[in-house]
Protein backbone atom coordinates (compact mmCIF):
# COMPACT_ATOMS: atom_id res chain seq x y z
CA UNK A 1 0.00 0.00 0.00
CA UNK A 2 1.55 3.27 -1.13
CA UNK A 3 0.95 5.95 1.50
CA UNK A 4 2.03 9.55 0.98
CA UNK A 5 2.12 11.19 4.35
CA UNK A 6 1.85 14.92 4.97
CA UNK A 7 1.97 16.97 8.15
CA UNK A 8 -0.57 19.60 7.20
CA UNK A 9 -2.64 19.95 4.04
CA UNK A 10 -5.66 21.97 2.98
CA UNK A 11 -7.61 18.80 2.26
CA UNK A 12 -6.45 15.30 1.38
CA UNK A 13 -9.07 15.06 -1.39
CA UNK A 14 -7.93 18.34 -2.94
CA UNK A 15 -4.31 17.25 -2.81
CA UNK A 16 -5.13 13.82 -4.20
CA UNK A 17 -6.77 15.44 -7.24
CA UNK A 18 -3.52 17.23 -8.06
CA UNK A 19 -1.00 14.73 -6.81
CA UNK A 20 -1.58 11.31 -8.30
CA UNK A 21 -3.87 9.02 -10.21
CA UNK A 22 -2.32 5.74 -9.17
CA UNK A 23 -5.12 3.47 -7.97
CA UNK A 24 -5.11 2.59 -4.30
CA UNK A 25 -2.43 5.08 -3.40
CA UNK A 26 -3.23 6.95 -0.21
CA UNK A 27 -2.83 10.60 0.71
CA UNK A 28 -2.60 10.84 4.48
CA UNK A 29 -2.42 14.03 6.52
CA UNK A 30 -1.85 14.68 10.22
CA UNK A 31 -4.13 17.69 9.97
CA UNK A 32 -6.27 19.51 7.42
CA UNK A 33 -6.80 23.24 7.34
CA UNK A 34 -9.87 23.13 5.10
CA UNK A 35 -11.15 19.59 5.43
CA UNK A 36 -14.62 19.38 3.94
CA UNK A 37 -17.54 17.08 3.47
CA UNK A 38 -20.40 17.22 1.02
CA UNK A 39 -21.52 20.68 -0.08
CA UNK A 40 -18.18 21.88 1.26
CA UNK A 41 -19.28 21.42 4.87
CA UNK A 42 -16.32 22.00 7.13
CA UNK A 43 -14.70 18.93 8.71
CA UNK A 44 -12.88 19.65 11.96
CA UNK A 45 -9.44 18.12 11.32
CA UNK A 46 -6.95 18.80 14.11
CA UNK A 47 -3.82 16.77 14.81
CA UNK A 48 -4.62 13.35 16.27
CA UNK A 49 -7.42 12.45 13.86
CA UNK A 50 -7.15 10.21 10.83
CA UNK A 51 -7.62 12.02 7.51
CA UNK A 52 -6.90 10.26 4.27
CA UNK A 53 -7.94 9.93 0.65
CA UNK A 54 -7.87 6.81 -1.46
CA UNK A 55 -7.34 7.09 -5.20
CA UNK A 56 -9.89 4.68 -6.62
CA UNK A 57 -9.36 2.68 -9.80
CA UNK A 58 -11.45 3.75 -12.77
CA UNK A 59 -14.81 2.11 -12.25
CA UNK A 60 -18.28 2.69 -13.50
CA UNK A 61 -20.15 5.36 -11.60
CA UNK A 62 -22.81 3.02 -10.20
CA UNK A 63 -20.11 0.87 -8.60
CA UNK A 64 -18.51 3.96 -7.08
CA UNK A 65 -21.82 4.94 -5.56
CA UNK A 66 -22.26 1.49 -4.06
CA UNK A 67 -18.68 1.56 -2.82
CA UNK A 68 -19.25 4.90 -1.10
CA UNK A 69 -22.10 3.35 0.86
CA UNK A 70 -20.07 0.27 1.68
CA UNK A 71 -17.16 2.39 2.90
CA UNK A 72 -19.25 3.39 5.93
CA UNK A 73 -19.61 -0.31 6.76
CA UNK A 74 -15.85 -0.78 6.37
CA UNK A 75 -15.20 2.06 8.83
CA UNK A 76 -17.83 0.83 11.28
CA UNK A 77 -16.57 -2.74 11.14
CA UNK A 78 -12.99 -1.64 11.76
CA UNK A 79 -14.08 0.38 14.81
CA UNK A 80 -16.05 -2.58 16.15
CA UNK A 81 -13.22 -5.06 15.64
CA UNK A 82 -10.60 -2.86 17.27
CA UNK A 83 -12.49 -1.26 20.10
CA UNK A 84 -15.56 -3.37 20.80
CA UNK A 85 -17.72 -0.31 20.32
CA UNK A 86 -20.99 -0.64 18.45
CA UNK A 87 -21.07 2.18 15.89
CA UNK A 88 -24.20 3.28 14.09
CA UNK A 89 -24.28 3.94 10.36
CA UNK A 90 -26.38 6.87 9.38
CA UNK A 91 -27.18 6.26 5.75
CA UNK A 92 -25.87 6.95 3.29
CA UNK A 93 -22.44 7.10 4.84
CA UNK A 94 -21.79 8.74 8.17
CA UNK A 95 -20.67 6.76 11.18
CA UNK A 96 -21.96 7.64 14.62
CA UNK A 97 -21.25 6.51 18.16
CA UNK A 98 -23.75 7.38 20.88
CA UNK A 99 -25.59 9.71 18.50
CA UNK A 100 -22.47 11.72 17.72
CA UNK A 101 -20.64 11.73 14.42
CA UNK A 102 -17.27 10.02 14.44
CA UNK A 103 -16.52 9.59 10.71
CA UNK A 104 -17.50 11.04 7.36
CA UNK A 105 -16.87 9.87 3.83
CA UNK A 106 -16.86 11.88 0.64
CA UNK A 107 -16.24 10.47 -2.82
CA UNK A 108 -15.39 12.92 -5.58
CA UNK A 109 -15.38 11.98 -9.24
CA UNK A 110 -14.36 13.73 -12.41
CA UNK A 111 -16.73 12.54 -15.10
CA UNK A 112 -16.96 13.07 -18.83
CA UNK A 113 -18.41 10.32 -20.97
CA UNK A 114 -16.92 7.98 -18.42
CA UNK A 115 -15.26 8.32 -15.04
CA UNK A 116 -11.84 9.93 -15.44
CA UNK A 117 -10.80 10.12 -11.81
CA UNK A 118 -12.17 9.13 -8.41
CA UNK A 119 -11.03 9.81 -4.91
CA UNK A 120 -12.62 8.76 -1.64
CA UNK A 121 -11.85 10.89 1.36
CA UNK A 122 -12.39 9.60 4.88
CA UNK A 123 -12.21 11.62 8.04
CA UNK A 124 -12.22 9.62 11.25
CA UNK A 125 -12.02 11.24 14.66
CA UNK A 126 -9.55 8.99 16.39
CA UNK A 127 -7.26 10.66 18.94
CA UNK A 128 -9.18 13.88 19.44
CA UNK A 129 -9.61 14.68 23.12
CA UNK A 130 -11.63 17.87 22.82
CA UNK A 131 -14.02 19.41 20.32
CA UNK A 132 -14.92 23.07 19.95
CA UNK A 133 -18.08 24.11 21.82
CA UNK A 134 -20.28 24.15 18.70
CA UNK A 135 -19.29 20.55 17.86
CA UNK A 136 -19.31 19.08 21.39
CA UNK A 137 -22.90 17.92 21.17
CA UNK A 138 -22.68 16.48 17.66
CA UNK A 139 -19.17 15.04 17.30
CA UNK A 140 -17.14 12.46 19.16
CA UNK A 141 -13.89 10.54 18.80
CA UNK A 142 -12.78 6.97 19.27
CA UNK A 143 -10.49 8.09 22.08
CA UNK A 144 -13.33 9.80 23.95
CA UNK A 145 -15.59 6.79 23.51
CA UNK A 146 -13.06 4.03 24.28
CA UNK A 147 -10.67 5.88 26.62
CA UNK A 148 -7.86 4.32 24.59
CA UNK A 149 -5.11 5.66 22.36
CA UNK A 150 -5.83 4.69 18.78
CA UNK A 151 -3.24 3.38 16.32
CA UNK A 152 -4.10 5.49 13.26
CA UNK A 153 -1.89 3.54 10.85
CA UNK A 154 -3.42 0.20 11.81
CA UNK A 155 -6.96 1.56 11.45
CA UNK A 156 -6.10 3.12 8.08
CA UNK A 157 -4.67 -0.09 6.64
CA UNK A 158 -7.64 -2.14 7.83
CA UNK A 159 -10.19 0.25 6.37
CA UNK A 160 -8.45 0.44 2.98
CA UNK A 161 -8.18 -3.35 2.78
CA UNK A 162 -11.88 -3.73 3.46
CA UNK A 163 -12.84 -1.12 0.86
CA UNK A 164 -10.57 -2.75 -1.72
CA UNK A 165 -12.19 -6.10 -1.07
CA UNK A 166 -15.66 -4.59 -1.43
CA UNK A 167 -14.83 -3.04 -4.80
CA UNK A 168 -13.49 -6.37 -6.01
CA UNK A 169 -16.77 -7.99 -5.04
CA UNK A 170 -19.11 -5.41 -6.56
CA UNK A 171 -17.19 -4.93 -9.79
CA UNK A 172 -16.59 -8.66 -10.37
CA UNK B 1 -34.45 -32.53 -64.53
CA UNK B 2 -33.52 -35.98 -63.31
CA UNK B 3 -31.38 -36.80 -60.33
CA UNK B 4 -30.04 -39.93 -58.76
CA UNK B 5 -29.45 -39.62 -55.04
CA UNK B 6 -27.79 -42.09 -52.74
CA UNK B 7 -28.86 -41.69 -49.12
CA UNK B 8 -27.26 -44.30 -46.96
CA UNK B 9 -27.42 -47.51 -48.97
CA UNK B 10 -30.63 -46.58 -50.76
CA UNK B 11 -30.89 -45.11 -54.25
CA UNK B 12 -33.57 -42.56 -55.12
CA UNK B 13 -34.58 -41.61 -58.66
CA UNK B 14 -35.84 -38.06 -58.53
CA UNK B 15 -37.48 -36.13 -61.35
CA UNK B 16 -38.30 -32.44 -61.11
CA UNK B 17 -40.69 -30.74 -63.53
CA UNK B 18 -42.17 -27.30 -63.52
CA UNK B 19 -45.89 -27.30 -64.36
CA UNK B 20 -47.63 -24.62 -66.44
CA UNK B 21 -49.33 -23.29 -63.34
CA UNK B 22 -45.99 -22.51 -61.75
CA UNK B 23 -46.00 -25.53 -59.42
CA UNK B 24 -43.12 -27.95 -59.15
CA UNK B 25 -43.74 -31.60 -59.62
CA UNK B 26 -41.28 -33.84 -57.89
CA UNK B 27 -41.32 -37.58 -58.57
CA UNK B 28 -39.45 -39.73 -56.07
CA UNK B 29 -39.24 -43.37 -57.21
CA UNK B 30 -42.40 -42.82 -59.25
CA UNK B 31 -44.35 -41.21 -56.40
CA UNK B 32 -45.43 -37.65 -57.24
CA UNK B 33 -45.31 -34.65 -54.98
CA UNK B 34 -46.59 -31.28 -56.00
CA UNK B 35 -45.06 -28.12 -54.59
CA UNK B 36 -46.52 -24.70 -55.00
CA UNK B 37 -43.85 -22.13 -55.53
CA UNK B 38 -44.12 -19.49 -52.84
CA UNK B 39 -44.40 -15.97 -54.05
CA UNK B 40 -41.69 -13.76 -52.74
CA UNK B 41 -42.75 -10.24 -52.02
CA UNK B 42 -40.33 -7.67 -53.13
CA UNK B 43 -39.28 -5.97 -49.95
CA UNK B 44 -38.70 -2.29 -49.89
CA UNK B 45 -35.78 -1.31 -47.71
CA UNK B 46 -37.06 -0.25 -44.32
CA UNK B 47 -36.93 3.49 -43.97
CA UNK B 48 -36.73 3.34 -40.21
CA UNK B 49 -33.63 1.24 -40.35
CA UNK B 50 -31.81 2.87 -43.19
CA UNK B 51 -32.46 6.54 -42.55
CA UNK B 52 -30.31 8.38 -40.06
CA UNK B 53 -31.79 9.56 -36.79
CA UNK B 54 -33.06 13.09 -36.95
CA UNK B 55 -30.33 14.89 -35.12
CA UNK B 56 -27.56 17.17 -35.90
CA UNK B 57 -24.31 15.29 -35.58
CA UNK B 58 -22.29 18.46 -35.45
CA UNK B 59 -24.02 19.19 -32.13
CA UNK B 60 -22.26 17.89 -29.03
CA UNK B 61 -24.02 17.04 -25.80
CA UNK B 62 -22.90 16.95 -22.20
CA UNK B 63 -25.11 14.60 -20.21
CA UNK B 64 -25.63 13.76 -16.54
CA UNK B 65 -23.73 10.54 -15.77
CA UNK B 66 -25.92 9.82 -12.76
CA UNK B 67 -29.09 11.19 -11.18
CA UNK B 68 -28.57 13.97 -8.67
CA UNK B 69 -28.70 17.68 -7.98
CA UNK B 70 -26.76 20.33 -9.86
CA UNK B 71 -24.96 22.07 -7.02
CA UNK B 72 -22.78 24.39 -9.08
CA UNK B 73 -22.62 25.55 -12.68
CA UNK B 74 -19.32 26.73 -14.10
CA UNK B 75 -20.23 27.44 -17.72
CA UNK B 76 -22.88 29.57 -19.38
CA UNK B 77 -24.28 30.00 -22.86
CA UNK B 78 -21.77 31.52 -25.23
CA UNK B 79 -18.74 30.29 -23.28
CA UNK B 80 -16.02 28.68 -25.34
CA UNK B 81 -14.82 25.63 -23.48
CA UNK B 82 -12.08 23.11 -23.97
CA UNK B 83 -12.08 19.37 -23.67
CA UNK B 84 -11.59 18.43 -20.01
CA UNK B 85 -12.93 21.72 -18.69
CA UNK B 86 -15.38 21.43 -15.81
CA UNK B 87 -18.86 22.68 -16.54
CA UNK B 88 -20.94 21.66 -13.52
CA UNK B 89 -20.92 19.95 -10.15
CA UNK B 90 -23.47 17.21 -9.64
CA UNK B 91 -24.16 15.93 -6.13
CA UNK B 92 -25.48 12.42 -5.87
CA UNK B 93 -25.90 10.74 -2.49
CA UNK B 94 -22.48 11.26 -0.94
CA UNK B 95 -20.64 11.72 -4.18
CA UNK B 96 -19.63 14.99 -5.70
CA UNK B 97 -19.22 14.68 -9.46
CA UNK B 98 -17.29 17.24 -11.39
CA UNK B 99 -18.77 17.12 -14.87
CA UNK B 100 -16.24 17.86 -17.58
CA UNK B 101 -16.68 18.41 -21.30
CA UNK B 102 -15.48 15.73 -23.67
CA UNK B 103 -15.24 18.26 -26.48
CA UNK B 104 -13.88 21.63 -27.45
CA UNK B 105 -16.72 23.92 -28.38
CA UNK B 106 -19.04 26.79 -27.64
CA UNK B 107 -21.97 26.35 -25.29
CA UNK B 108 -25.04 26.86 -27.42
CA UNK B 109 -27.66 25.96 -24.82
CA UNK B 110 -27.44 25.48 -21.06
CA UNK B 111 -30.37 23.34 -20.00
CA UNK B 112 -29.81 23.39 -16.24
CA UNK B 113 -30.20 25.70 -13.29
CA UNK B 114 -28.53 25.56 -9.93
CA UNK B 115 -30.15 23.13 -7.46
CA UNK B 116 -32.02 21.46 -10.32
CA UNK B 117 -32.61 17.75 -10.02
CA UNK B 118 -31.44 15.85 -13.08
CA UNK B 119 -31.83 12.28 -14.17
CA UNK B 120 -29.12 10.00 -15.50
CA UNK B 121 -28.62 10.65 -19.21
CA UNK B 122 -30.33 14.05 -19.14
CA UNK B 123 -28.69 16.59 -21.41
CA UNK B 124 -27.10 19.42 -19.44
CA UNK B 125 -25.45 21.43 -22.20
CA UNK B 126 -25.52 21.55 -25.98
CA UNK B 127 -22.35 22.61 -27.71
CA UNK B 128 -21.70 23.83 -31.22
Amino acid sequence: MEIKKYKKVSSTNLLAKKETNKPWSIILAEEQTTGYGRKKDYWFSPKGGLYFSIILPKSNIEDLQTLTLLAAFAVAETIKENLEIEPFIKLPNDVYINNKKVAGILTENVVGKDVKFSVMGIGLNTNISKFPKKLEGVATSLQLESKKKINNKKILVEIVKKIKKQLEIISA
Amino acid sequence: MKLNLNIGNKKYDIELNKTNGGSINIKVDGEEFLFQETKKEKKEPSLAKTSLPKRNFSEKEIKAPISGIISEIFAKEGDVIKQGEKVALLSAMKMENEIISDFDGKIKTALIKQEQTVKEGEILFLLD
